[in-house]
């Protein structure tokens, strides 16, 4: 992030007019946030209501963890989305990186430190080609990413030759599965997710590269026009993207345990991570991004899910339910955002 | 080129030969090509089969290739079936995503003159020549909940999580678990039935929710391989370890931890390896047309094997529990 | 605003030819490819008829890709191609079996079924104002649930011969049903959005949608008349899918989207909208179809077949905007751009 910063420091132009509409723009993301966790809390007691270990701490603990997996995916699609972008190279990325550490582990006890220096050369290497073939030779990013899904999946299958992660070492399971410490019980994931969430908050809001980010997304001439380097912020976009998506698979892998060629691309991680990002509040015509709603919509969707169980919901309908989860989240805003430029 | 081959024939002959005077029976004169599809390449279960098929490729003259569709659909497979029958394979084996989509390009196969050998997960009667069933369904039913029955109360609460609502073989054993149940521990009651989509991460969620939803659960059936382990670690991660038993079935593999954690006491399946090897067998006989619908033949060192109807029973179940698991590996 | 109108009418048919630039070439890489197989691969030739058999294993993407075309050319997307085709097959099925309608009026219901999922997405989208990516995710996930709660345990199967003919059976032995039938859609299509007032206002909305809306177009209901589209050739295709296996079920559209987005997009349509011709996509999924045949029976496994397909898809495209000079991304959006908002460019710039 730090050397972002230095390098579009240049390039102030780009920041009044972003800030013009910060305090708009603040306002409509804070009523994402707001109509997200008013939600998230109506279900909850409502659940609640009907079945009092819906709102038990075990529970909310479980629904939280659950949701950190795709919410570190879902950030990094937030950055790309921002851009104007797409990443539907995230599940395979996310697969490769959970079956090759997962499998090192397994395999040559490969330490916990390491893992997390591969997942980090995967993310960075993956994104960096989805960047270039974006950035340098303008191919759409739906089509880009279309192209490295087969691909990365590919690997997968060329790593791994048909074996499966059964087993990660103590320390893999701890860093999935352990708390902070004895007195605090805090899940180390969602530790992670907090860390990464603030980051990004940070790195989106408050940098210069955050404003190239939102800038291009707005409308990539003008930033252009204005100086933003617009190749090297969109490469490093996929980066992050890549990053977040390699994480992710490290985590799941330390948390589940397991992991097999369709980690990833299995559960249609691609099409989730875009949802959880549209949920949050951010736009898929770009120029608007939201960390937090980001989360609070992996969150809220975990919630829902497992409200369904507990409604005895019968299974075949969970993922109609997440459908009109989506649609009315989505829509609702739409609606709200649209009140708030009238006003 | 001519002499290796050679040597690697006299090598197999006399393999053939050292397992015992059973393989002699076999006509192995001629060089077959047989083709083993499962429902998608990079699955350990299916790599077990693989194992064992290349051992008794080797008796059995084999030119033995291993390939699936990446995902587990139906239309992958059948775009390689497809090119099986276009390079003219003699013997396609496989365990089918499902059993009605696959059906009409192996008719097409079995037309040009192909033997037809499905596993593990049947297709269509009239679609494959033989059809190796794992175990007999209501000895296979039994098991499974034998496999958690055995450690709880009579009248305890009972969750089933599956694969998906229409998996075949999963759906025959929850019908077999079902009838043993009912009549032999008429008070279990099954509260809840929920679908991991064969996905470990979906098979956890579902795992940690049943147990949340309903605390009254002391037993979970999960007849499908991510199933089981997703909820040994549901069972795991919730601190239940010996309040909730963990029964189904999956590879030995994924399940030891929970095994030597006492997650799952026992856990029914069979020799996939093995089952591998009788696969290769049946493809060589039924290519020699050795056998027939309603007879008996031997297949090596395996043993006799008896096929009624085209079906085939591999094997009892095998129990896999904390004394002999690490005796398996696949 | 007509001004418009007609630059983009003359780029339309400034060409002569019936084929552009890049349709050609996608057609001379078809018959290389074709010959290659022909003479490289033992196995691939196996008399005409069974050459023209091998369309029946992909056509069904063609069929979407079709409906799929005009969807992007309006610079939508639809991601719920794959479910409606399963549950239009779905809703066939149970009509048949249940209702114990002639399987071809069930059919029809089928295809009718598609039609309204379409619709409905085509509301969501014009009137609800959503965007048609989230729309159809969304859409898709629910059309699922429905198609798997129709379906049950065990899913139909096992249609009538006459039925199973339109999948798996040939015209005197030569010509599949499935080819007839593709010709047909692809030439209506390519009539339809090259020679109708209906195909220019699709590629008018996706290349200028504001454009459209000043010159009076009645933009809205154009862009939900190409979701229904997209739903009625995708539910087309599912039902074609459901005779070609003589069964259904839930989850057999799930495999159509991303290699028919692949297909259009090779095609030499624009993801964004607004260009791009019937011809190329035909061109692609021939293409496309025909290559993962080939390779699979080159003994190649899916894993590298499809590998070789992502690398050719990015390959393409890459090579299609080095050539074309301008490229269709962000370049083409800057080209867009400058030329719709001329006046807010120097102001940033100051």
């Amino acid at each position: 992030m730090k050397a972002s910063m230095t390098e579009t420091s240049g390039f102030k132009t780009v920041a009044p007019s972003v800030k013009d509409s910060r305090a708009t723009r603040r306002a409509r993301r804070e009523t994402r946030e707001i109509t997200l966790i008013v939600a998230a809390v109506v279900v909850l007691l409502a659940v609640g209501a009907i079945n009092h270990r819906f709102v038990s701490f075990e529970n909310i603990r479980f629904m939280v963890l659950n949701s950190v997996v795709l919410s570190l995916v879902a950030l990094g699609q937030t950055w790309v989305i921002a851009t104007k972008g797409i990443d539907l190279s995230v599940a395979p990325i996310m697969g490769l990186t959970a079956v090759v550490t997962g499998l090192l582990a397994q395999g040559s006890g490969l330490p916990l430190i390491g893992a997390f220096g591969i997942a980090l050369v995967i993310g960075l290497v993956l994104g960096t080609i989805n960047g270039l073939l974006v950035a340098r030779l303008t191919i759409p990013p739906i089509i880009v990413t279309l192209g490295t899904y087969s691909i990365y999946s590919g690997l997968i299958f060329i790593y791994s030759n048909g074996t499966q992660v059964d087993q990660v070492p103590a320390a893999y399971a701890a860093f999935g599965n352990g708390r902070i410490a004895p007195w605090l019980p805090i899940p180390i994931p969602v530790l992670t997710l907090a860390i990464v969430l603030f980051l990004c908050w940070f790195a989106l809001g408050y940098t210069l590269f955050g404003r190239a980010v939102l800038a291009i997304g707005n409308n990539a001439v003008a930033a252009y026009n204005a100086g933003v380097s617009v190749i090297s912020t969109q490469v490093r976009v996929y980066m992050i993207s890549g990053v977040l998506a390699a994480l992710a698979g490290l985590v799941f892998v330390c948390y589940t345990g397991s992991a097999t060629v369709t980690t990833g691309t299995g559960d249609h991680v691609e099409l989730q991570s875009i949802a959880v990002a549209l949920i949050g509040g951010t736009a898929i015509a770009g120029g608007r991004g939201n960390m937090i709603g980001t989360v609070l919509g992996g969150l809220f969707l975990s919630v829902i899910l497992t409200a369904l169980v507990f409604l005895h919901v019968p299974p075949i309908w969970y993922s109609a339910g997440e459908g009109a989860m989506i649609l009315v989240t989505v829509t609702l805003g739409m609606r709200q955002s649209r009140a708030g430029k009238a006003s | 080129m001519r002499n290796p081959k050679k040597a690697a024939l006299l090598v197999a002959a006399m393999l053939g030969f050292s397992v015992g005077a059973h393989a002699a029976n076999i006509d192995t004169s001629k060089r077959i090509h047989v083709a083993m599809v499962p429902k998608l390449i990079g699955l350990s279960v299916f790599k077990a089969n693989e194992k064992g098929a290349i051992e008794a490729a080797k008796k059995l003259n084999i030119n033995f290739l291993y390939t699936g569709p990446v995902t587990a659909s139906a239309q992958g497979q059948v775009d390689v079936f497809n090119s099986l029958i276009a390079r003219r394979f003699n013997v396609i084996t496989t365990t089918s995503n499902n059993p009605t989509e696959l059906a009409p390009a192996l008719r097409r196969a079995m037309k040009m003159g192909i033997k037809v050998v499905s596993y593990d997960s049947d297709v269509a009667p009239d679609a494959r020549d033989f059809f190796i069933q794992n175990t007999a369904y209501p000895e296979f039913g039994k098991a499974l909940v034998e496999s958690v029955a055995k450690y709880i109360k009579p009248d305890a609460k009972i969750a089933i999580l599956s694969s998906t609502p229409d998996a075949t073989i999963q759906n025959a054993w929850i019908g077999a678990l079902k009838t043993y149940m009912a009549a032999h521990y008429p008070k279990m009651t099954i509260v809840t039935t929920q679908y991991g989509q064969s996905s470990p991460s979906q098979s956890l969620t579902a795992g940690l929710n049943i147990l949340q939803a309903n605390p009254d659960v002391t037993g979970i059936i999960a007849p499908d391989g991510a199933a089981e382990v997703g909820a040994a670690a549901a069972v795991q991660k919730l601190g239940l370890t010996g309040k909730v038993i963990v029964g189904g079935c999956s590879d030995p593999d994924s399940i030891r931890q929970y095994v030597k954690a006492g997650v799952i006491k026992e856990s029914p399946l069979w020799d996939e390896v093995k089952e591998g090897e009788l696969v290769m067998y049946v493809a060589r006989l039924a290519y020699n047309n050795a056998i027939h619908k309603n007879s008996t033949f031997t297949a090596g060192d395996l043993g006799t094997f008896t096929a009624k109807d085209g079906v085939i029973i591999f094997s009892k179940p095998l129990i896999f529990n904390a004394q002999n698991i690490d005796q398996y590996h696949f | 605003m007509k001004e418009v109108e007609n630059t983009v009418t003359a780029r339309r048919t400034g060409s002569r030819f019936p084929l552009d630039g890049w349709e050609r070439s996608l057609l001379a890489l078809l018959v290389v490819e074709i010959a290659g197989f022909c003479i490289g691969i033992p196995g691939f030739y196996d008399g005409i008829g069974s050459l023209l058999g091998l369309t029946q294993n992909f056509l069904p993407f063609g069929i979407v890709a079709l409906g799929l075309s005009v969807v992007i050319l309006t610079g939508g997307i639809d991601l719920s191609v794959g479910s409606m085709a399963g549950l239009g097959a779905i809703v066939m099925a149970e009509f048949w079996q249940g209702l114990h309608l002639s399987i071809w009026l069930s059919a029809l219901l089928g295809v009718g079924t598609g039609a309204v999922l379409g619709w409905i997405n085509g509301m969501i989208i014009t009137r609800l104002n959503t965007e048609p990516l989230i729309a159809t995710l969304a859409t898709s996930f629910i059309y699922g649930s429905v198609g798997t709660a129709l379906a049950g345990e065990n899913p139909p199967a096992g249609f009538p011969d006459s039925f199973n003919a339109l999948g798996q059976g040939e015209v005197g032995g030569l010509i599949p049903y499935q080819l007839i039938l593709f010709v047909v859609l692809a030439i209506f299509f390519s009539l339809l959005m090259s020679r109708s007032a209906y195909g220019r206002k699709v590629v008018m909305i996706g290349y200028n949608g504001e454009a459209a809306r000043y010159s009076g177009m009645r933009v809205p209901r154009v862009i939900c008349s190409a979701y229904v589209i997209s739903g009625t050739m995708a539910a087309l295709a599912g039902i074609v899918l459901a005779s070609y296996y003589s069964a259904v079920r839930p989850d057999m559209g799930d495999i159509l989207l991303l290699t028919t987005i692949t297909m259009v997009v090779l095609g030499g349509v624009s993801i964004f909208g607004g260009e791009g011709r019937i011809a190329g996509v035909v061109m692609a999924v021939l293409l496309l179809g025909v290559l993962r045949q080939g390779m699979l029976i080159a003994g190649f496994s899916d894993m590298v077949t499809t590998m070789v397909t992502g690398a050719i898809l990015l390959t393409a495209i890459a090579i299609r905007n080095l050539v074309s000079g301008r490229g269709t991304g962000f370049a083409l959006l800057f080209l867009r751009l400058r030329r719709l908002g001329g006046g807010k460019v120097p102001e940033a710039a100051e």
